[in-house]
């Protein structure tokens, strides 16, 4: 090993990729992007409110106080129906998932309850709903449980049950703070594995190797110059994510010494899945197909973008023999639950894994021609 | 314990197979210091196979080759800091400037060149130094892949058909570059298939076919010894003047323009065929008396191989 040579060939890597105006573009702009999109997506989701249609057939001071109970803080935008038109034909017509419709005689019954304590006297609320609309259940379940709490205090009967929550966590976590940590693990897969097995496919295609191999470089320099530059990148990657998180979205993550644990992890056993890629890479062109082909199943099946629990039984223990799994679960131990030990037992899992291919690797790279 | 000897190259019994495939047959021969040798042979002759043996870069089934006094399979990081390669094919990074690419290189050789410059203008790349490899054109590339060959002052440099691919103006601008390198006396292997190149360039070649040597001298000894005839053409000819040269003994040819073409064995038979002519009254406008170049010899040494039948099989370029 020739640190001098070691240093010149990342010098060349580094200017190369910062040229390269794509590359750059995939390997830095895209995780962000990705950020951007999700974490807007979910950012709606957790204080998104639901519109509702209200057609108050009472029109009394009861009616309407339900009608402005049903707004829940914000949780639903009531919009008000004509109770003199056609609930059913109105909602066809304006492709509404659902109208509620508070009968008439709602307040005399309700004060029939109240005062006289009439068991009989009961009212119906009927909901008008389309059923291929993909909210309209939660709604309906969240308007159910309202009603639910509604009776038992008319009714005067004091719940049986109650519920109360204590969280694992010490805080709670948002969406987004659970999806970076895949984000960043995945991002270093992806500049990673393309990286090795495009820019050494193409540069043996070329015959750049074939130049190098009657220069005083060996083998060993150019591998630790390939990860020395691979790292560099993620590093500049996992920042950039980080700070376009913290702008953006205010997470609030963990960073201890877990984040460069996981992602030298990371480039070794991508930079290992690479050499070894290589070596059965005949073209430059099939490169990529082969990084995607091992990078796609990685990317849905192991936990990147959804939590595992949504998947079904078969995938979730598939997912366990996937190294980027180890990665965003290790991640994510350390940077959302601070949980050192789960870091720990994933960082060792992946730690094997990431010797044994890289040593693969190593043994599947031709540097001389050999025969 | 290198022993400098007379030779930088000295290439014995040398055998290379690929499974089945003879791509190099026993093929033995020398290069002095100094001097600019050209291996020559035809596309799947075993050039590239010999000179990557030569270079360090495979291994031969059985033979010997010494190369500035080392046997080139013990001895690879010796030889490799003093010898320049420019192979076949040659590429380098597309993103990386002229400039910067010979920086590179240099380091990788422990940083000893500091006179880059020197070296673009050896090459006349002066306005290109600032270019990055994928905006030259051809011919640039094989001047900057032949800088780099220099980039450690090596004592043998080694250039693998430099020119092939190149249209003519650009093969002279590599042309130039390697007489400069001629002229300072650098012990040069040059591979090619182009006989004018080699004719221009070499002081000693080797032709080879099927990966065996089949005429080794400098191109007026291979000339003199396999091609010593003379090729008369008589231009504007007509058909009686053609009866007149073939009632000689000789056996005229026509070409497209109506011309005759007589290979000849010496000068005197020129005269005799002129003298008939005279004699007979016939006439011809003009006449052309030549002595056979590099090219005829090649084509008939190989084409003489190639038809004496399996002697290694198809060799691996």
């Amino acid at each position: 090993m020739n640190l001098r040579v070691v240093g010149a060939n990342l010098v060349v890597s580094i200017k190369s990729f910062y040229r390269e105006k794509t590359a750059m573009f995939f390997t830095i702009a895209f995780p962000i992007i990705l950020i951007l999109v999700f974490g807007t997506i979910f950012k709606n989701q957790e204080n998104m409110s639901f519109k509702l249609y209200v057609q108050d057939l009472d029109q009394t001071w009861s009616s309407a106080h339900l009608a402005e109970t049903l707004k829940l803080n914000g949780k639903f935008k009531i919009t008000k129906v004509d109770p003199a038109i056609n609930a059913m034909q109105y909602a066809k017509e304006n492709k509404i998932d659902l109208v509620l419709i508070i009968p008439k005689g709602y307040e005399s019954f309700f004060n029939q309850r109240i005062e006289s304590d009439a068991a009989h006297a009961s009212v119906t609320i009927r909901y008008i709903y389309d059923p291929s609309s993909s909210s309209v259940s939660t709604k309906m379940q969240i308007l159910n449980s309202v009603f639910g709490v509604i009776n038992q205090e008319v009714t005067g009967t004091r719940p049986f049950i109650r519920t109360a929550e204590t969280s694992i966590l010490t805080k709670k976590y948002r969406f987004i703070e659970f999806f970076i940590p895949g984000i960043i693990a995945m991002a270093v897969m992806t500049a990673t594995l393309f990286g090795t097995v495009n820019v050494n496919t193409e540069l043996r295609q070329k015959g750049v190797i074939r130049k190098l191999s009657t220069t005083p470089i060996t083998r060993t320099d150019w591998i630790l110059s390939n990860i020395l530059h691979q790292f560099i990148i993620a590093v500049i990657c996992t920042i950039a994510m980080l700070v376009v998180s913290y702008a953006v979205f205010n997470v609030s993550l963990q960073i201890n010494a877990w984040l460069p644990v996981f992602i030298v992890l990371d480039v070794f056993t991508f930079v290992g899945i690479g050499m070894i890629l290589t070596r059965f890479v005949k073209e430059a062109q099939s490169a990529a197909a082969a990084a995607n082909a091992i990078m796609f199943p990685m990317m849905f099946l192991s936990g990147s973008f959804f939590p595992l629990e949504m998947m079904p039984g078969f995938l979730q223990k598939f997912a366990r023999i996937l190294p980027l799994y180890y990665l965003n679960e290790g991640l994510r131990a350390s940077m959302v639950f601070v949980n050192h030990m789960t870091a720990l037992r994933y960082s060792a899992i992946i730690g094997v894994f990431a010797a044994v291919v890289f040593v693969l690797g190593i043994m599947a790279t031709k540097w001389e021609n050999g025969k | 314990m290198t022993k400098e000897t007379e030779y930088a190259i000295e290439v014995d019994k040398l055998t290379k197979r690929y499974g089945e495939l003879l791509a190099v047959n026993d093929l033995s021969f020398t290069v002095r210091r100094g001097e600019v040798f050209a291996l020559l042979g035809p596309n799947g002759a075993g050039k590239t196979t010999t000179v990557e043996i030569i270079e360090t870069i495979r291994t031969p089934t059985s033979g010997k080759v010494t190369l500035l006094g080392m046997d080139v399979t013990k001895k690879k990081r010796d030889i490799v800091p003093r010898i320049g390669v420019l192979p076949q094919g040659f590429s380098s990074f597309d993103r990386i400037t002229v400039r910067e690419t010979l920086h590179y290189y240099s380091r990788l050789f422990g940083g000893m060149r500091r006179d880059i410059d020197a070296l673009i203008a050896l090459v006349n790349l002066k306005e290109k130094a600032k270019e990055q490899y994928k905006n030259l054109s051809g011919g640039l590339q094989q001047r900057l892949g032949i800088a780099i060959a220099l980039v450690n002052d090596p004592e043998v440099v080694f250039l693998d058909e430099p020119t092939t691919g190149l249209d003519p103006r650009a093969r002279r601008g590599v042309w130039d570059v390697l007489l400069g390198l001629k002229k300072k006396g650098k012990t040069v292997f040059l591979t090619t298939h182009y006989m004018e190149e080699a004719e221009l360039l070499a002081d000693t070649l080797a032709i080879i076919a099927k990966g065996r040597v089949i005429a080794t001298g400098s191109p007026g000894e291979l000339i003199e010894s396999n091609a010593n005839y003379l090729t008369l053409t008589l231009k504007s000819v007509d058909n009686k003047t053609f009866e007149i040269v073939e009632n000689l003994g000789f056996e005229p040819v026509h070409d497209n323009h109506n011309n005759i073409r007589v290979r000849v064995g010496h000068t005197d038979d020129v005269q005799k065929i002129l003298n008939a002519i005279k004699d007979a009254g016939a006439s011809f406008p003009g006449l052309d008396v030549r002595k056979p170049n590099l090219e005829e010899v090649f084509l008939k040494l190989t084409g003489e191989a190639l038809r004496e039948g399996p002697v290694g099989g198809r060799g691996a370029e």
